[in-house]
């Protein structure tokens, strides 16, 4: 298939122009892939007729003097310097028709560029329902391009607008405002006019007016602020679960009928455990993918985000982050892999390298069960001044520390490492909008295809070495052993137990014994795989419950080696999972290898702060 | 005087700026160039963001501590 030609969707943020892009290419997209942090720039293919074309959806920017790196990548790519991009043959540019002077004044710097281009007003609809009306041609012959007017989310115009595609030629350079340099304010004062010219009512917002005395009313509006997050953590940690559970079984099945079919050894045991674990892995992490993106997009389409981001502003500001990072770090708490995935919400690039590199600190819901374990084996079931559990109290308290340790190192990392910003803080409301189902769609299934292609790769390679560190050597176990007893002779002999072995000394001060050095490492495929790793190496049957494993850990490990085990599982970033999402996020091995870094420092100092003062009790 | 200063419902005209940066260019780009009218709408609990409007239906958030550059004459 041969391309015709390229052509580059140009226009301010929340002009519509992803969701125009969106409707045109629907699943015909990918992720653009460029060096350093994410930059989520679409590129999709479109068909029309013998013709195919390749369409780049560039990130919205509101003049051509960058101050993000994604403003970067769009003037980069139109003046032809983007390497891994061709130069655009042809620009749609797309103007808000309820805001035409911020597109117009855009325009006006796009035009010195000489780039044969269309010019598409969309949200048309939301003017006409004002009774207001478009003078395209008067905008034709001010531009100098060719005007339409396109519903993207109600598909009106994008006919049109393909079949415009055919014609590229008719795509036209736009005529220069001015032969001399002009200020901001010359150029807005010629938008503004040429505005008034070309919509003849003045668009009032009357809708989201009124929405905003509620949703931003002092007392309400944070209310619903904790409704919506809440009905949001809901869906991440609660309505994912069954969809989840749904995948590991379908996974459990699949090993246990290659366990029937392929004859037993080594191929059978890497098909298994090794291949079969690897890709359920991945894929366990979709759904609580699939739903959070969902709910962001949706948040972000109608409006909402915005909204949340100012009400949330002020206490985030304290930690030095921003109203959005909110959002990535509250997801955090269901899982890092998503969470980390939706910091792309923040735009300025410090505030979201810091949430990102925090965010594994956030109480995931893998270290749960690990929590579940130790506390019911090691915390009296008491009652605190007869209403309080302890047990409770325990598991609260990582909570809490965690979240706020967490909050306390992003301030410091944004005052140290992410000193500043280029990109100054703004939030500009939208109108409230009903959001594009397809639109809507696509993206939710852009992001997961991408998750999967490319964090899914490198996790389904760490799930394999990891399982060769426990299979490999293989151990001779003699005849009518016990497959419990097998299991952990294997695993004992394996590199994964030389090698706990082997480090043990390391973490003897946190009174770790190999076993539970053993742990720490086999837990590194998922916190949780810390259970079934202690059940092998104490011959225990965990498979239906933790509860044999708990009454032979009470006996085996002290309290104080069990606190600090806990303490440890605070902060420790024990997952190759998010190791991967980071290295995709921040587009480098660096960031990944410095959060495992400072998080293992603060886990190994609390660990063993708690293991001493705990031997002294 | 500047935009922090300025009550919940008022409506001012920007002056100028107290400092040219990346921010007050960006405020340009946004449209609030010098000459624009503009009507604070409301503030974040706890001294939060104030939100602004201005130009044609535009409205826009800015931190309190981050705007005091933004320097502005009341009209009402």
């Amino acid at each position: 298939m041969t391309t015709s030609a390229t052509i580059a969707f140009v226009g301010t943020p929340n002009c519509g122009k992803s969701t125009l892009f969106n409707v045109l290419t629907g699943l015909n997209q990918k992720v653009g892939n460029f060096p350093g942090v994410t930059v989520e720039a679409g590129i999709g293919t479109l068909t029309v007729g013998k013709s195919h074309f390749q369409l780049i959806d560039l990130p919205g920017t509101y003049s051509l003097s960058p101050k993000s790196r994604d403003e970067e990548l769009t003037l980069a790519v139109l003046q032809g310097r983007e390497p891994s991009l061709p130069k655009p043959d042809a620009v749609v540019f797309i103007i808000d028709g309820t805001s035409v002077e911020k597109g117009l004044f855009l325009f006006s710097h796009f035009a010195e560029l000489g780039l044969p281009t269309i010019a598409i007003v969309t949200m048309i609809d939301a003017i006409k329902a004002q009774g207001g009306a478009l003078d395209d041609i008067t905008l034709e012959r001010e531009l100098g391009v060719p005007v339409l007017s396109v519903v993207g989310h109600k598909g009106i115009g994008i006919e049109e607008l393909n079949e415009q595609f055919t014609r590229l030629s008719e795509f036209s350079v736009p005529k220069k405002w001015s032969d001399s340099p002009m200020t901001h304010h010359e150029r807005y004062t010629s938008a503004r006019e040429l505005a008034h010219r070309v919509i003849n009512i003045q668009y009032n917002d009357k809708r989201s007016e009124l929405l905003d005395k509620v949703f931003l009313h002092p007392i309400v509006g944070p209310l619903v602020f904790l409704i919506v997050m809440a009905l949001f953590f809901q869906s991440i940690f609660t309505w994912a679960k069954p969809l989840m559970d749904g995948i590991a079984d379908s996974f459990a099945w699949l090993q246990a009928v290659v366990s029937t079919t392929v004859p037993e050894g080594l191929f059978q045991n890497f098909i298994t455990k090794g291949l079969i674990a690897g890709v359920g892995s991945v894929l366990i992490f979709l759904p609580q993918i699939l739903l959070l993106n969902l709910f962001i997009v949706i948040l972000e389409d109608c409006g909402y985000l915005a909204r949340a981001a100012f009400l949330v502003d002020r206490v985030m500001g304290v930690f030095g982050l921003q109203g959005r990072s909110f959002i990535p770090l509250l997801g955090s708490f269901a899982c890092a892999i998503p969470g980390i995935m939706s910091a792309r919400i923040i735009p300025s690039e410090k505030d979201r390298m810091a949430t990102m590199l925090v965010a594994p600190l956030m109480t995931c819901s893998a270290r749960l069960p690990v929590y579940a374990l130790l506390i019911s084996s090691f915390i009296p079931a008491r009652l605190i001044g007869g209403v309080f559990s302890l047990q409770g109290m325990v598991l609260g308290g990582l909570y809490v520390l965690a979240a706020v340790s967490g909050l306390l190192i992003a301030g410091v990392f944004k005052r140290t490492m992410f000193r500043g910003s280029k990109l100054p803080f703004l939030i500009e409301f939208p109108p409230y909008r009903m959001p594009s189902l397809k639109s809507l769609l696509v993206t939710v299934w852009n992001r997961s295809k991408e998750f999967l292609r490319t964090a899914g790769g490198i996790i389904l390679v760490l799930s394999v070495v990891l399982w060769a560190l426990t299979e490999f050597p293989h151990t001779n176990i003699p005849a009518g052993t016990p497959t419990i007893e097998a299991e952990r002779m294997q695993l004992e002999g394996s590199f994964a137990g030389t090698l706990g072995k082997t480090i043990q000394p390391m973490f003897a001060p946190l009174g770790f014994d190999w076993k539970l050095t053993i742990g720490v490492i086999g837990s590194f495929a998922a916190r949780e795989v810390f259970i079934s790793v202690m059940g092998q190496l104490y011959s225990a049957d965990v498979s239906g419950s933790d509860a044999p494993l708990r009454e032979i850990l009470s006996k085996a490990i002290g309290l104080p080696a069990a606190l600090a085990v806990l303490a440890f599982y605070v902060y420790a970033l024990q997952c190759i999972s998010t190791i991967a999402v980071l290295k995709r996020e921040t587009g480098s091995w660096k960031w990944p290898a410095f959060a495992f870094g400072y998080t293992f420092i603060l886990a190994y100092g609390l660990s063993f702060v708690v293991y001493r003062i705990a031997l002294g009790w | 005087m500047n935009i922090a200063e300025l009550p919940i419902g008022a409506m001012a005209i920007i002056v100028g700026f107290g400092i040219v940066n990346e921010f007050t260019e960006r405020l340009q780009e946004l449209g609030l160039t010098p000459g624009t009218t503009l009507k604070i709408i409301r503030r974040a609990p706890f001294k939060g963001p104030l939100e602004i409007t201005y130009g044609q239906s535009s409205r826009l958030a800015v931190r309190p501590n981050e705007s005091t550059a933004i320097l502005v004459k009341q009209i009402g």
